[in-house]
């Protein structure tokens, strides 16, 4: 079983503009799929469904998202915490405002309200590049949180100003938000939602729409030669980039941690996606997972190992390490490999589909 | 019916300059002091090759620039299609069917040359961005579609072997025909080619010259090319504008313009064959 194309030719532009055109990969997709939804639910224990999985697709939606502005459309940016808050204090408003308004679309509409927001901050990208946009995002990033954190309307006027996220179903008791959901309930909702978005994004980026953001991102005058409005195009590209990062936010709060409060989304949350999509691979939304899946698994892994080999290591210099290991991966991902894990595992297929003969 | 369609399709023997596709009336154009382009007039008519020749800095890739609004000249008009036009951008020039190359190979670098020439196709793309979200129905006729037609171009510019490749792996002769093909892509009523066989060695300046005619004969295109290579501008334009320093020197079919005395001086007799 050699992994390759051979024999399997494609007779139609449709099957060669597949998301997987070989069949090797169509297979691993279902395994992978089948795995999440069947084993992981059944098997995974409570701790594994709740602070690994659940995290991880929380942060792999956000990835997408700033991988789209960043990785697609070359925009960077550091205000990608700002906007998950902003889908979380929408979730909230509208959770508690209209109690009888579904969950899925109490998510979709907390996205569009980043989306919005997105937008107006996106707006100086027009004039501004690279790093002072960056600075601009930054703004962004600061204001919002202390706006979020200083206007009490936000939190439905709470003393403590943390607040939590009301329980609401999909469908009539099956809660998948609050004290009375499961985690195996609240894990496959995340993961259905995470999956649809995922495949909506790829989508997104192999289509025209894609086509013009990565065109902006090479060379935006080129771009604007061949007919393409710079303008509408970034401004898509932070809007949509922003939903995602909204819908991320609302997870993160309803359904990981429980609660809303702007702490969790503040400018460490912006530079911890920031690495993940360094790492995972800019301009991939493969990458957006496995960048996720490594930053969630990294500090357990750190933490499980010197125990597992009988390694008296305190926890404080666990923490270094980390911190080592982050830095030292950020840098040689920036320098050697800007398409992070992802390429690497490019590479890996191309070289798997000649093996075992090389030449 | 039929037989007016076949009488005003221009097929390769029967290929007929049209009427004034572009007008160029009195364009002045300074950088600070520089004077890029000084009072410079000429027409493009359609189906016709023009090259625009000149010393170096003598002003040619500004008036390729100015005609698709990537600069704003300081005097004079430029009448496209019978429409004078005031500012423009340069999206707004490509929406009217005028497409170029550029002197220093602008391709995105990041993409494959099949995604390059598929971005360039698309204005003819019209699927809102959540159909192709969905990637459903008509967005996926769409970009099927459109992909045929992105094949057709490969195989006119013969690069099928380098489809898949990122087009910052390629070749710079490779990466010259790809830009080409990203233009056509947009089936340009005007194409601009700034220099398209710059750097090139004889047999890619050969494989260039015949896509240039076939372009010109096949689709009925009018081109607006700026070359060095005399022998090459002899061979395949209909008109020559000479310009330098920013001047028009001369305008006309090749062979006025080689025997041209100001011409001679100022741009032949510089080294050139
Ligand atoms: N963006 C710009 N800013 C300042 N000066 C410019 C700019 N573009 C062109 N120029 C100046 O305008 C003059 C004409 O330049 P242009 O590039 O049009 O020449 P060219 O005929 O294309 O030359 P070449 O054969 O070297 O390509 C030169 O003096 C150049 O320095
Ligand atoms: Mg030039």
């Amino acid at each position: 079983m050699f992994y390759r194309e051979a024999g399997q030719f494609k007779v139609s532009y449709a099957a060669d503009q597949a998301i997987f055109p070989i069949r090797q990969d169509q297979i691993g997709m279902a395994m992978i799929l089948a795995v999440a939804y069947v084993v992981m639910p059944v098997a995974g224990s409570e701790y594994w469904l709740e602070t690994i999985m659940i995290p991880f697709l929380v942060f792999s939606l956000a990835a997408i998202g700033l991988n789209i502005l960043t990785g697609y459309a070359g925009q960077l940016s550091l205000g990608t915490g700002a906007f998950m808050a902003c889908g979380a204090f929408a979730a909230y408003k509208l959770t508690t405002a209209f109690p009888d308004l579904n969950i899925i679309v109490a998510l979709l509409l907390s996205g569009v309200a980043a989306a919005a927001v997105g937008i107006v901050f996106g707006l100086p990208s027009l004039r501004i590049k690279g790093f002072y946009l960056a600075v601009a995002t930054l703004a962004a990033q600061f204001f919002l949180i202390w706006l979020f954190a200083k206007v009490p309307w936000f939190t439905n006027y709470s003393a403590s100003g943390v607040i939590s996220a009301p329980p609401r179903a999909v469908v009539g008791e099956l809660y998948v938000t609050g004290v009375h959901a499961t985690p195996q309930a609240r894990y496959l909702f995340c993961l259905t939602l995470v999956a649809v978005l995922a495949l909506l994004a790829k989508n997104m980026v192999r289509s025209s729409i894609g086509r013009q953001w990565m065109a902006i991102r090479d060379m935006d005058i080129a771009a604007e030669i061949i007919g393409i409005r710079p303008l509408r195009t970034k401004l898509s590209a932070f809007a949509i980039s922003s939903f995602y990062c909204g819908v991320a936010g609302a997870l993160w709060a309803f359904f990981y941690t429980g609660t809303v409060e702007p702490g969790a989304f503040d400018i460490n949350r912006s530079f911890q996606i920031l690495y993940m999509i360094i790492i995972g691979g800019l301009g991939s939304i493969l990458g957006a997972f496995l960048g996720a899946g490594f930053i969630v698994l990294l500090p357990i892994v750190l933490s499980r190992l010197p125990l597992m080999l009988g390694l008296p290591i305190s926890t404080a210099t666990i923490s270094h390490i980390e911190v080592m290991v982050f830095g030292t991966l950020i840098v040689f991902f920036l320098i050697v490999e800007p398409h992070g894990l992802a390429r690497l595992w490019r590479i890996f297929k191309e070289k798997l589909r000649l093996w075992p003969f090389p030449y | 019916m039929a037989a007016l369609d076949q009488a005003e399709t221009p097929d390769a023997d029967t290929r007929e300059i049209g009427d004034v596709l572009l007008r160029v009336d009195r364009i002045s154009l300074y950088f600070g002091g520089v004077r890029a382009l000084n009072n410079i007039s000429f027409e493009v008519r359609e189906h016709e090759i023009l090259a625009i020749i000149g010393p170096n800095g003598a002003g040619k890739s500004s008036m390729l620039n100015v005609i698709n609004g990537f600069y704003h000249p300081q005097e004079g008009t430029i009448t496209y299609r019978g429409k004078t036009r005031s500012r423009m951008r340069p999206y707004q020039a490509a929406a009217q069917g005028i497409a170029r190359t550029f002197q220093n190979i602008a391709l995105f670098k990041g993409m494959s040359t099949l995604d390059n020439i598929m971005t360039g196709r698309l204005l003819k793309m019209h699927q809102p961005f959540w159909m192709q979200a969905l990637y459903w129905g008509p967005a996926q006729r769409e970009e099927i579609e459109h992909r045929k037609f992105c094949e057709e171009i490969i195989d006119f510019l013969e690069i099928q072997h380098i489809r898949k490749t990122p087009v910052g792996r390629l070749p710079y002769g490779l990466q010259k025909r790809v830009e080409l093909g990203r233009a056509l892509a947009a089936q340009p009523t005007l194409l601009l080619l700034d220099e398209p066989m710059a750097g090139m060695n004889v047999e890619e300046k050969e494989d260039m010259c015949r896509f240039i005619l076939d372009i010109n004969e096949e689709f009925g295109t009018t081109i607006a090319l700026i070359e060095h290579d005399m022998g090459v501008v002899m061979d395949i334009s209909d008109r020559v504008v000479v310009l330098d320093y920013g001047r028009k020197l001369a305008d006309g079919p090749p062979d006025s313009v080689r025997s041209d005395p100001a011409v001679v001086s100022a741009y032949l007799g510089v080294g050139h064959d």
